[in-house]
């Protein structure tokens, strides 16, 4: 009887979200017209106040900066829209991601196994880690466990040293400039668009939308929840992975101090870009944006000789707001 | 849980803690000096401190993240205004920790908005205020002032130190407020079961304006003592307060869904990590290592309680059943 009526309200939701389908697609672009029209801003404050940041160099700068904020945020996107808010593991799994492939590069394993072990093997640190949330545990405090871990365990394989690659086989995934723009950029914008493609056309896809959206609903229709946090969480994993492989490429050496302050510059990017936190709801494209939004703003205090600590109050104090302005407006919606 | 429940956890928690000192204390003979015990107890004052706020804001079935960046704050202004004086700077540090916890908790409980995410922005935003106050830089104590903190590290009954007595007037006192006053029976109950608690007339605000000044000021607290016993403070400083805090609370029985959890079990879980910690420490093992022990010691315990949920949730459901059919 009670299972009925669970499938009573199912399909009276159901119908109702139908409805509402066009209603819908315009909320969904009134979150995104705001990032992007916070970029357009920016765009033309920082045009017209510095003559250095509208040059192709500069904006190609910005683009290198947002490239690794902004391919972890992908990953990101899924595991805050499968419901599961955020992983405050990303930054120390990158750097383990780092160390694991200098360290797999100086023993001479060859490029493409290195490759290969390190992004399976962050992979893996997801899956690990989306088992545990898949079970019941809370998202945050087990990625933030995971990530003391993480971090600890990269500095027990880098013996808390650099690791030299001693090898130029990675150089080009760091250095290259395939017609002119960075390797890096080329993955995060291929990135983007797969993760959108993914999100949208894919069982994969539907299913970390579906149990973010309505647990008990989805749970009801006999879709694995636990699932779509795996899901999110082997991704978000991977896509450390192959952040984690762009930095030793990049400079020749690995070390357990990399990417200080990544977490939050992409919670930032989740944030800012308008992704809804109770899930369900949003695009990777939205991530990538507020990545963009971020490194801009980066950028444009950089170019205007803001101090680090000027710089990291103005990203906080705008994640604070960006949290309360969506959530006003998610509120006033219901 | 009721009473026999509630003292059955403790206990096993309370058996995890000596198991883990027995496995040092055969292998390391000084572990157990009174000089290893008075180091052990001035290791612990940061982190129980900071622990019992967090605690509170834990049991108020919120998350206040930005104890880190709090502290550093903290410290940082402690230190530079410590010229009028060691105790009124300790004071006001703790006075502007608690109006910042408090705007905090007044922020969360009139928006309704989720702590964790709310608290990642000012964990950020703190970080930032504290390199501006510093202007980036490590701020130290003018040196003929640095002897009006000796007292700090002065030793009485050979292991006790005012520091370490300073954290038990923090246990006692918030163990009273939180189980004996009406304020504190409050943040139980918003954290037990919020909407039961709204329709029995428990305000909202209150108690959760209460709860994040606790773990504001307590963090604050914890940040000035240590910077002051130093006499130096870093922007960058208590990075790994937050996660330590979170795993003694763990270990400590006080549950995430809120409403679940006492100072008894903070003190456990605090005891149950500095023996790891200090353990781990003394067998020669650098800092690296005691973080990736912190760190394995709570991904143990999430497993471990949620093993516990399952099971539990299972034999209740086993029983409902039982008794229906």
């Amino acid at each position: 009887m009670r299972s009925l009526r669970i499938v009573a309200d199912l399909l009276q939701t159901g119908s109702a979200r139908e409805i509402d389908a066009a209603l819908l697609a315009r909320r969904r672009w009134i979150t995104t017209t705001f990032v992007v029209l916070g970029i357009l801003i920016l765009f033309v404050a920082a045009g017209v106040t510095t003559p250095v940041f509208l040059t192709f160099q500069n904006l190609l700068v910005v683009i290198r900066n947002a490239s690794i904020t902004g391919i972890i945020a992908l990953g990101m996107s899924y595991v805050t829209i499968s419901g599961n808010l955020f992983a405050l593991s990303a930054e120390e799994l990158s750097i383990l991601s780092a160390c694991i492939f200098g360290w797999l590069l100086r023993a001479k394993f060859g490029l493409a196994t290195s490759l290969l072990v390190t992004l399976v093997g962050a992979g893996c640190g997801g899956a690990v880690q989306g088992g545990i949330i898949a079970l019941g545990a809370d998202p945050i405090i087990t990625t933030l466990a995971f990530g003391g871990f993480f971090r600890g365990v990269a500095s027990v394989v880098s013996g808390n040293q650099n690791i030299l690659l001693g090898t130029h086989a990675a150089q080009w995934l760091g250095t290259g400039r395939p017609l002119g723009v960075p390797t890096q950029s080329w993955a995060f914008v291929i990135l983007t668009l797969l993760a959108w493609f993914v999100l949208q056309k894919t069982r994969i896809g539907r299913l970390v939308v579906l149990t973010g959206a309505n647990r008990a609903a989805a749970t009801a229709a006999a879709l694995r929840v636990g699932q779509g946090a795996l899901i999110g969480m082997v991704l978000l994993g991977v896509c450390c992975g192959i952040a984690g492989i762009s930095a030793p490429a990049q400079f020749g050496y690995a070390v357990a101090n990399l990417y200080q302050g990544l977490n939050f510059d992409v919670i930032a990017a989740i944030l800012v870009g308008g992704i809804a936190l109770r899930g369900g709801q949003g695009s990777p494209i939205q991530a990538a944006l507020g990545a963009i939004f971020i490194s801009l703003l980066e950028n444009f205090m950089l170019l205007h000789d803001f101090t680090t600590g000027f710089r990291t109050t103005v990203v906080g104090a705008l994640v604070a707001a960006a949290t309360c302005l969506f959530h006003v407006l998610q509120r006033s919606r219901a | 849980m009721n009473r026999r429940e509630m003292l059955i956890d403790l206990g096993v928690r309370a058996g995890f803690m000596l198991v883990i000192y027995l496995v040092f204390a055969v292998q390391l003979p000084n572990y157990h000096s009174a000089a290893g015990f008075a180091a052990l107890l001035d290791s612990a004052v940061l982190f129980g401190v900071v622990s019992v706020g967090v605690g509170i804001s834990m049991i108020a079935g919120e998350f206040d993240l930005s104890v880190g960046s709090l502290a550093a704050l903290t410290g940082v202004i402690v230190i530079q205004i410590v010229g009028i004086g060691v105790l009124p700077a300790l004071i006001l540090g703790v006075l502007f920790a608690a109006v910042i916890g408090s705007l905090q908790g007044l922020v969360i409980g009139l928006l309704g908005i989720n702590s964790l995410v709310f608290t990642i922005g000012t964990l950020i935003g703190l970080r930032g205020v504290a390199l501006l106050v510093s202007h980036e830089n490590s701020v130290s104590m003018p040196i003929p002032l640095l002897s009006e903190t000796d007292f700090f590290t002065e030793r009485f009954l050979r292991v006790l130190s005012p520091l370490s007595v300073g954290m038990v007037v923090v246990f006692v006192a918030f163990g009273l407020f939180l189980r004996f006053t009406r304020w504190g029976r409050e943040i139980y109950a918003i954290g037990g079961g919020r909407s039961e608690a709204r329709a029995a007339g428990v305000p909202l605000l209150r108690p959760m304006v209460i709860a994040f000044t606790c773990s504001g000021a307590l963090a604050g607290l914890g940040g000035a003592a240590l910077s002051l016993r130093l006499g130096s403070a870093s922007p960058l400083g208590f990075e790994t307060l937050l996660i330590a805090a979170v795993t003694t609370c763990l270990l400590g029985g006080i549950g995430l869904d809120g409403g679940v959890g006492n100072v008894v079990g903070i003190a456990i879980g605090l005891f149950t990590l500095r023996f790891l910690i200090i353990g781990v420490a003394s067998m020669g093992a650098p800092y690296y290592v005691q973080n990736l022990a912190g760190g394995a010691l709570l991904i143990f315990v999430i497993v471990v309680q949620l093993l516990a949920t399952r099971y539990r949730l299972r034999s209740v459901r086993k029983r409902l059943s039982a008794s229906v059919g």
